[in-house]
């Protein structure tokens, strides 16, 4: 079972945290952390290990069955859906959007014009260290 | 656990508290759902511990009403009272006793007596049980506190600035506490707190105390969700207003001219050329709701 280290919240954003979840799990899964048959922790669990109200858990494991990227084995355990893992690149940069979005509502805010943040962003993306391997 | 189908755990009704001239609830109306697991917001001084002792008939009113499982506080059995919790913001120990003996007393008031639970928790926080409650620290005391209320297992649990006197690690740990003992087993929960992280953490509604009454009680999730802070001229914002028929929550007049208005169940608004549109955060809402 993943182990419930994979997930982390941050209180005080404008996202509530049952939408935090979301976001991380379909993250998750588009990078390969998460693969199809792998199980989640349960409701309980997850709860327990984020301190967090568990019918926020519920909830966002509802809506991420909903949206087909976990689906419910034999009625017990959430896994991560088969079909959904394999379309990885497309899902992936768009994953991106909300944080870019963000970004470019400050960068609005700060007056900078586009080709500023974009050389921004290009300098901060050439800091960043390689993602280490995931089990 | 509660029998009654579906009735409220507790209903408040036109509740006017005053100390002396100083009137601190205005007629103030509230309603807690069996399960619920409820924030309770407000400035330092705007009546939170005054409300929850007032919940649980420990502060006469003026006027009004209060009911706890359909019974008006006042002349509520001891079989009603058994089922509530409270943890006050001053700890009421008993100094002279051991934690040992306090839980024994206790335990002969309750029908119902988790004595592996209460255990467990004097374990698991490393309160000694045979030293005087006067020897220990602030923080232990409190989570004596916590202890006893929740050793008998209660229907409503009622906290006010439960965590004020514990570290980040004591606080977390009490809110793991509170997640796996209580709210899955259904409890009615009412907290009070400063720690907006904590709240939102594990309250499911927020109530926000401003003025003396309740302002505002509604789904923490739909509050972040849809509640926007939109800002432009006047008359575009309140023909915004109309046009979508938006809840207003507060108005506010900036500096510069400009009008900004947090409102309600606006998810659809897109920013415009003079108007900007933001999400907001649960510190933004209290700022904004409990002036």
């Amino acid at each position: 079972m993943t182990a419930t280290d994979l997930f982390a919240v941050a209180p005080g954003s404008t996202e509530p945290i049952y939408r935090q979840l979301v976001e991380l799990v379909r993250r998750r899964v588009a990078a390969g952390q998460l693969r199809a048959g792998d199980e989640l922790p349960s409701v309980r669990e997850l709860a327990q290990s984020l301190a967090v109200n568990p019918m926020t858990v519920s909830k966002a494991y509802g809506l991420l069955e909903a949206q087909g990227v976990l689906e419910r084995r034999r009625g017990l355990s959430m896994v991560v859906a088969a079909s959904l893992a394999a379309a990885a690149t497309p899902d992936r940069a768009a994953l991106l959007r909300p944080t870019l979005e963000r970004a470019a509502r400050e960068a609005r805010q700060l007056g900078l014009t586009p080709a500023q943040s974009l050389g921004l962003f290009k300098t901060v993306l050439h800091e960043q260290p390689e993602e280490p391997d995931h089990e | 656990m509660n029998d009654e189908i579906a009735s409220p755990t507790a209903v408040v009704e036109g509740l006017h508290v005053a100390y002396g001239q100083q009137e601190v609830l205005r007629g103030l109306a509230w309603r807690l759902q069996p399960g619920q697991v409820v924030g309770l917001l407000g400035r330092n001084g705007a009546g939170k511990t005054t409300l929850l002792e007032s919940l649980l008939g420990l502060r006469e009113a003026r006027s009004g009403t209060v009911q706890l499982f359909g019974h008006d506080v006042r002349s509520l059995g001891d079989a009603q009272r058994a089922r509530i919790g409270y943890v006050p913001q001053q700890s009421d120990l008993f100094d002279w006793l051991t934690p040992a003996q306090l839980l024994a007393y206790f335990r002969s008031f309750y029908p119902r007596w988790n004595e592996a639970k209460a255990e467990g928790l004097l374990s698991r926080w490393d309160i000694a049980r045979d030293k005087p409650i006067a020897k220990l620290s602030g923080g232990q005391k409190q989570r004596l506190s916590i202890v006893r209320a929740l050793a008998h297992d209660p229907d409503l649990l009622v906290l006010d600035e439960p965590v004020a006197g514990l570290d980040p690690a004591g606080r977390r740990d009490f809110l793991r506490e509170l997640v796996e003992r209580v709210i899955d087993r259904g409890t009615t929960v009412v907290f009070s707190t400063h720690i907006l992280s904590d709240l939102e953490r594990v309250a499911f509604n927020v109530a926000f105390l401003a003025a003396g009454r309740i302002v505002l009680q509604a789904p923490l999730d739909e509050l972040l969700d849809a509640t926007r802070r939109i800002a432009g001229p006047a008359a575009q914002l309140e023909s915004l207003r109309r046009r979508h028929g938006l809840e207003v929550l507060r108005s506010t007049p900036l500096p510069d001219g400009r009008l900004q208005m947090l409102v309600r169940d606006a998810e659809a608004l897109a920013p415009q050329a003079a108007l900007s549109v933001d999400s907001v955060t649960l510190e933004d809402l209290f700022m904004d709701l409990t002036q």
